[in-house]
């Protein structure tokens, strides 16, 4: 093993020659062996010393996922309240009949931002901040595999929220309706429409790397022996969920890139004058925003997978089946997005294919709820706090549902298309679908996350004020909306039949406000009086529940090896066991901080991860990227650039400073007897499977912008015009070829690099970054003298060419970056997670470069 | 475990190995549903806004449903073989073993075949009972 360690295997093909050696599977002989207890003790110093959270302002360079988890919770909950206020502003404007209480202007602000905060600052981040605070608890995991992803990720959200939120106190927020659709939005004078995408685009951009982190975490992370079949629901659901949101939110980014090249160049991608079309905006928004909805149901549904079992006191009935129906919805709430465009005249045909679509995506879910009653149903139940909240969402939920299924149906939708019952509808599905079982998921977790209880009482007080205020508020919105009244107008004549309804739903929402109150001043209130809870106050099953009280930051003590669904109940030694240290990763012995990296399916031990802890560089790259998002806003372009450069520059400095650099020893002592590698490159890696998923929502996007080529096509008569100006050819050409160059000789370093021809790789890689550079350069000139304004053709090569050109200026950088490691003893022949990532991410822009290059280059031949 | 079924499980062994590879091979049915629809919508959107009806394309479609409700078919023939719920009566794999794993992942992808074959079927309704562009 060890000869084999020292020389470097012959060719690149092998990804990876380090391997575990020692015994795995553990047998009960050797967990049954105590631990020394002087060891262990030692151990513990060591851990915790590796684990420390800063103390003071340093606090806030912590990058563990109790922090970060917590941070983005809160900040997402305040967000929530915000725009809770800007709907008890919007019914009390509506309580009565034309009323002047504020502005039309001011309405739309309000609305546009409630829509648009709830969404963005609150149901996809609340997920992000749920799961990263406790799928590491649900795995074992000490952390996530990429903690200070996530803090940058967090940091992101929180300055592009503040931003985006905050506009409304200048009176400059958006107000062309949570959707923006153009020409509404695009033809909005003032800065509105550029905060929501410049901000919303920054906020997607976080929400993307929470997806990354999450998957690779329930990927990769996972304790050994706790294979798919075991693994937690809620994992099954992140991971779910996690790849909708890689394939649902490109196509928004794509869309938003179009549109702020609009508001910015004039380019008219959705001004039918010059040949574009709104309806594009519709198609990619609506891509994204249906799985969104979806997207924002599934984890908060997972929380009640996670409840109902302890709930019911067994097993979960039918987990295969709730395995079906979070995979099931994933894929069938993509083919749904043309039900929000009912009206909008495509051919009845097509209607009928999202309506059927519609239709079956109900089996799915109703399977999963079917699943939840079947156990309650066969458990011991013994209803406790979570399981009131669960009870009140699934009720709530089932109606929205119900509604939904009328609304799927398209001559009823031709009817109630932006009529209240929408509204009515939209909120039943979101509130019990999203709001309770959240809530559920706080009162459930709440132990876990802060080692306190919140009350019983005010619970309930909690739970029947929103429930009853929510039903009051919503329901009378069905009637509203048959009768006649339309979403989104800031005031309407009296004698309707709509007045009652009207006043009864604005009363009911401060029933609704008043909960609410209740619930942050449960979760608030200090609590230091409290006795210290018991280690597993609700009885679960699940490893979140072998956490330490009083709480200690290193995740577990040590990482078990698992065997069962529910190792609490089904393996009887287990929290002691990992308490003395008897499992994986006992000790930190360099007091570094580390966990173990599994194999997908199995969960067999690969090898282990020194994981990065506190630091500022995070913070100060989400500030600068910030800056590059927020100054645009304002057609403040050179600081913008300025700010991109130096965002860039803290990133590669993160990278570079912390990440796959030779370790001191190659191999390391994991405990029970099995001695793990210390690196690892290529698909082994998690840096590997990052930078595949990312790519996968990376391809997505660009995907998108191709489709709108595709969609002008066909939805446009001259498209591409008679006669015009195209892209120049050779010049297409010669970015192919040098792109594609650049890409092939980027291969042949790492195999030579393998090989341990270092002054080859080193070569090669020099010259792949100066071929991509000239064939970013080329692609350039290929377009310059093409005016966008003009028309949407032109407009359309233009915008290709930014996107390529983008990722070539990337790529540039890479090369150079595993360049500057092969001359720096970062990248050595063994040490080459670098390169093998870098190349991943070549694979994707050759594909890419070649369709541009075929649509650029050879479709306007073709098609005219 | 009888003798003629010793030599079965050995394949399954080197099946385990292959899966080891990918959680994919479960979505494959799933993949079929998408392919179709998104074949579906796009050929419908083209002819009507180049062609100017769906005439022609109708019966191509309906054909083209029949393929994929016969490939969700053979995938789900496959995972339920591969469940393999009538010889070991275990429906819910709850052990943390390869072969429960391996019949797990069996019972996963042949329930999102039964799924996927009801979404084919309801998809290509619209092509049968509709027709015209407006």
């Amino acid at each position: 093993m060890t000869d084999r360690e020292e020389t470097p295997p012959p060719s690149g093909k092998e990804p990876d020659q380090r391997a575990p050696v020692g015994p795995y599977p553990p047998t009960e002989a050797m967990l049954a062996e105590p631990v020394d207890p002087a060891l262990s003790a030692a151990q513990t110093a060591r851990l915790k010393k590796a684990w420390e959270t800063p103390k003071g302002w340093r606090y806030w360079s912590a990058v563990n996922n109790t922090e970060v988890g917590v941070w983005y919770s809160l900040t997402a909950l305040c967000f929530m309240l915000l725009a809770g206020l800007m709907a008890l502003l919007i019914r009390l404007q509506l309580a009565v009949p034309e009323n002047d209480l504020v502005s039309a202007d001011r309405f739309n602000q309000l609305f546009t931002m409630h829509g648009s905060a709830m969404m963005f600052l609150f149901a996809v981040p609340i997920f992000e901040a749920i799961s990263i605070l406790i799928l590491p608890a649900l795995l074992g995991a000490r952390d996530m595999p990429f903690p200070r992803l996530s803090a940058f990720g967090y940091w992101c959200f929180l300055i592009g929220g503040i931003f985006v939120i905050s506009s409304i106190f200048f009176d400059i927020a958006p107000r062309a309706g949570w959707f923006m659709y153009p020409p509404l939005a695009t033809e909005d004078p003032g800065p509105g429409s550029d905060i929501w995408l410049l901000g919303l685009s920054f906020i997607e951009v976080a929400s993307i790397a929470a997806a990354v982190e999450l998957i690779v975490g329930s990927l990769k992370c996972r304790p050994p022996g706790m294979r798919v079949n075991i693994m937690p629901l809620y994992a099954w659901y992140v991971m779910v969920v996690g790849g909708m949101i890689l394939f649902a939110f490109p196509p928004l980014i794509a869309g938003d890139f179009l549109f702020e090249l609009e508001r910015s160049l004039d380019w008219p991608f959705f001004d039918p004058t010059r040949g574009g079309d709104p309806m594009l905006w519709q198609h990619l928004f609506w891509i994204f925003g249906h799985p969104e909805v979806y997207i924002v149901f599934l984890p908060s549904i997972a929380i009640a997978a996670m409840v109902v079992p302890t709930v019911a006191r067994r097993p979960i009935l039918g987990y295969s089946w709730i395995v079906l129906s979070a995979v099931g919805t994933g894929f069938l709430s993509f083919g749904l997005w043309v039900h929000h465009m009912f009206t909008t005249g495509l051919p009845n045909i097509s209607l009928g294919f999202f309506s059927a679509a519609s239709q079956a995506v109900v089996i799915p879910t109703g399977i999963q709820i079917f699943a939840f009653l079947a156990t309650l149903m066969v458990g011991r139940v013994k209803v406790n706090l979570p399981m009131l909240w669960i009870a009140g969402g699934l009720a709530i939920f089932t109606a929205g549902g119900l509604t939904g299924v009328m609304l799927a149906i398209a001559p009823f939708d031709f009817q109630a298309h932006d009529s209240y019952f929408v509204v009515a509808h939209l909120h039943y599905t979101l509130f019990g679908g999203m709001v309770f079982p959240i809530i559920a998921g706080v009162y459930y977790f709440f132990p876990f996350i802060r080692k306190k209880m919140l009350s019983e009482k005010l619970g309930k007080w909690a739970f029947w004020l929103i429930f009853i205020g929510f039903n009051m508020t919503f329901l009378p919105m069905h009637l509203t909306g048959l009768l006649g009244m339309p979403r989104r107008i800031y005031a309407y004549p009296g004698g309707l039949g709509w007045d009652w309804l009207n006043m009864l739903s604005t009363v009911a929402s401060f029933v609704i406000a008043a909960g609410f109150a209740v619930f942050v001043f449960d979760l608030i209130r200090p609590k230091t009086k409290q006795p210290q809870i018991p280690r597993n106050p609700w009885g679960g099953g699940t490893l979140e529940w072998s956490h330490d009280v009083p709480e200690e930051a290193w995740g577990v003590r040590s990482i078990p090896h698992i065997t069962s669904r529910y190792p609490l109940w089904d393996q009887p030694k287990l929290v002691e066991r990992m308490d003395a240290g008897r499992y994986y990763l006992p000790d930190a012995s360099e007091e570094t901080r580390e966990t173990i990296i599994t194999s997908v399916i199995d969960a067999e031990p690969l090898y282990i991860q020194t994981v990065t802890g506190p630091t500022w560089k995070t913070l100060w790259a989400a500030g600068f990227t910030g800056g590059c998002f927020i100054f645009p806003t304002f057609g403040f372009y050179e600081p913008a650039v300025a700010c991109g450069i130096i965002a860039a520059c803290f990133i590669i400095w993160w990278l570079w400073s912390d990440t796959a650099w030779p370790p001191k020893e190659e191999m390391k002592d994991a405990g029970l007897g099995l001695r793990l590698p210390t690196y690892a490159s290529g698909p082994k890696s998690v840096g590997w499977w990052a930078m595949w998923i990312t790519m996968l929502g990376d391809a997505t996007a660009f995907s998108s912008v191709i489709f709108g080529f595709f969609f002008y096509w066909t939805a446009k008569e001259d498209f591409p015009p008679e006669g015009a100006a195209g892209p120049t050819g050779w010049l297409v050409l010669l970015a192919v070829v040098g792109i594609l160059a650049g890409w092939a000789l980027s291969l042949l370093a790492r195999n030579r690099n393998r090989a341990g021809d270092l002054s080859t790789t080193r070569i090669a890689l020099g010259v792949a970054a100066v071929a991509t550079a000239i064939g970013g350069a080329s692609l350039v000139f290929s377009v310059l003298h093409l005016d966008g304004k003009e028309h949407v053709y032109p407009a359309v090569m233009s915008a290709i060419t930014i996107w390529i050109v983008a990722h070539a200026a990337v790529a540039v950088v890479m090369q150079l970056y595993c360049l500057a490691g092969s001359v720096f003893g970062k990248m050595t022949p063994r040490h080459d997670a670098d390169i093998w990532n870098v190349t991943l991410f070549l694979h994707f822009h050759a594909i890419s470069v070649l369709v541009a290059g075929g649509v650029m280059g050879l479709a306007p031949m073709v098609l005219s | 475990m009888t003798e003629e079924r010793q030599p079965r499980r050995d394949e399954e062994r080197a099946e385990f190995r292959e899966e080891a590879e990918s959680l994919i091979r479960i979505t494959a049915a799933p993949v079929i549903w998408a392919a179709h629809f998104l074949v579906c919508y796009c050929t419908i959107a083209i002819a009507c806004e180049k062609a100017g009806g769906t005439d022609g394309v109708r019966l191509a479609l309906i054909l083209m449903s029949v393929v994929a409700l016969a490939s969700i078919a053979w995938v789900g023939f496959r995972s339920f073989r591969q469940w393999d719920v009538t010889n070991t009566g275990d429906f819910s794999n709850p052990e943390g073993e390869a072969e429960d794993r391996h019949q797990f992942l069996g019972h996963a992808a042949f329930l999102l075949a039964i799924i996927s074959f009801i979404g084919v079927v309801y998809v290509t309704m619209p092509l049968v009972l509709l027709r015209g562009c407006t």
